[in-house]
């Protein structure tokens, strides 16, 4: 990951998920697993490839018997320890130094990596893919989800979005487009997996999503959101406000309205970049009081006898 | 016929042009057109031209390769089963949504 933590850290054979008794065999195969699993073409996750870099650094020196001897000697510091260093007596000018905190004194720091820095296992291996007489290889694209509100859909803006990789976080800052539709994807050019030698990075495609609303349903640019009338309100015709992301409109509910009739408001659906707007279409449905008083009983059975209109009548 | 060719070849990649953009040799590439792992039209001279988005799909190849170990057959198999699975998943993306 560009300025974060190195993955060098984490134990080897912990990353290939074995025993530090394991066979060579059941190193390969975990390798061949893991790497099957979390490959960056396979596994669109942006996390993908810091995990697919820690299990192919972790099998390279798992699978050799001598630098496994010295990892299992020296530790994630071992390619800075000298051929020659007597493993025991190593550790003990480790457990001195790191006692004392005398630097220098004891031989080896406790902060070895760090002392003698500048040694990087990924240039040692010449990066992720690359090293191995391939050439410069370009990164791979990588996916991930971003839900976003209707809200959210229909202003555009900004949006920081925290990614969790192999070796730490990184916040990345997302400018969403106004009118963003489901399933449309937002690339940020190079963001994706590393290219080796120079090669370009992949890209990073955030997939809108949009989240379930408690007032609006989305259908690609068009929304719908429910519009309840009272009995005599659907019958006399009104003018209601509706909420609509852009704010109250109002909407004149023509008379003679039954539920299922669809108010339309041009181009008040999600807003559309390259053309012409969605539309926002208000579902009329009728209620009634659940509970009417002796007045409004009284008026609906009077109501009752004196209409011939029959709603099942074909 | 003639204006589509034009067309093509505006925007199109000739093999020395792609083997240097993919910074591979232009041997492979021939290698990988002939295993169907490219696409490339070849124009009337019998020279290959390639589109843009075939330099995405060398990079894949070359991860694939360089990653796993494949070999250029397997390399092919598991190209096009990913781009089948990229299609399964947008559908399925999109029947989500409107199940909700």
């Amino acid at each position: 990951m560009p300025g974060g933590p190195r993955a060098d850290r984490r134990d080897f054979y912990e990353i290939l998920g074995v025993s530090r008794t394991a066979t060579q065999d059941e190193i390969q195969r975990a390798y061949r697993t893991l790497a099957r699993q979390h490959h960056p073409d396979v596994n669109k996750d942006p996390g993908a490839e810091d995990r697919f870099k820690e299990i192919s650094e972790a099998h390279d020196v798992l699978s050799d018997p001598q630098t496994r001897r010295r990892y299992d000697a020296f530790g994630p510091d071992f390619r800075q320890v000298p051929e020659d260093v007597d493993p025991e007596a190593f550790q003990r000018s480790r457990a001195g130094a790191g006692a004392s905190q005398a630097r220098g004194a004891g031989g080896f720091g406790p902060g070895l990596g760090d002392d003698l820095g500048g040694i990087n296992v990924e240039d040692l291996l010449g990066g992720i893919f690359g090293g191995r007489g391939f050439g410069p290889i370009p990164g791979a694209d990588a996916e991930a989800e971003l839900e976003l509100t209707v809200e959210e859909a229909f202003q555009g803006g900004r949006r920081s979005v925290t990614l969790q990789g192999a070796d730490g976080r990184r916040t990345l800052e997302v400018r969403i487009p106004a009118g963003v539709t489901n399933g449309q994807r937002i690339r940020l050019a190079g963001q994706g997996g590393r290219g080796s030698e120079g090669a370009p990075n992949g890209d990073l495609y955030f997939v809108v999503q949009i989240a379930p609303h408690p007032r609006y349903r989305v259908d690609g640019r068009d929304l719908y959101v429910d519009l309840p009338l009272a009995p005599w309100e659907a019958a006399l015709g009104t003018t209601v406000a509706v909420e609509t992301p852009r704010g109250e409109m109002k909407v004149k509910v023509p008379p003679g309205t039954s539920t299922g009739k669809r108010l339309r408001l041009r181009h008040h659906g999600l807003p559309h970049p390259r053309g012409s707007a969605g539309h926002l279409y208000a579902e009329v449905r009728i209620m009634v009081p659940a509970k009417p008083t002796d007045e409004e009983r009284r008026l609906f059975e009077q109501l009752a006898e004196v209409s011939t209109f029959d709603p099942r009548r074909r | 016929m003639g204006y589509a060719l034009v067309l093509v070849r505006s925007a199109s990649l000739n093999l020395d042009a792609f083997a240097r953009a993919t910074g591979t040799h232009p041997d492979l590439v021939r290698r990988l057109v002939a295993l169907g792992i490219l696409d490339a039209a070849r124009d009337a001279a019998g020279e290959l031209w390639f589109a843009p988005s075939q330099v995405a799909v060398m990079g894949r190849v070359q991860r694939l390769r360089a990653g796993l170990g494949l070999n250029y057959a397997a390399v092919g198999l598991v190209g096009d089963l990913l781009d089948r699975i990229a299609v399964l998943e947008a559908a399925l993306r999109e029947a989500r949504q409107q199940g909700r």
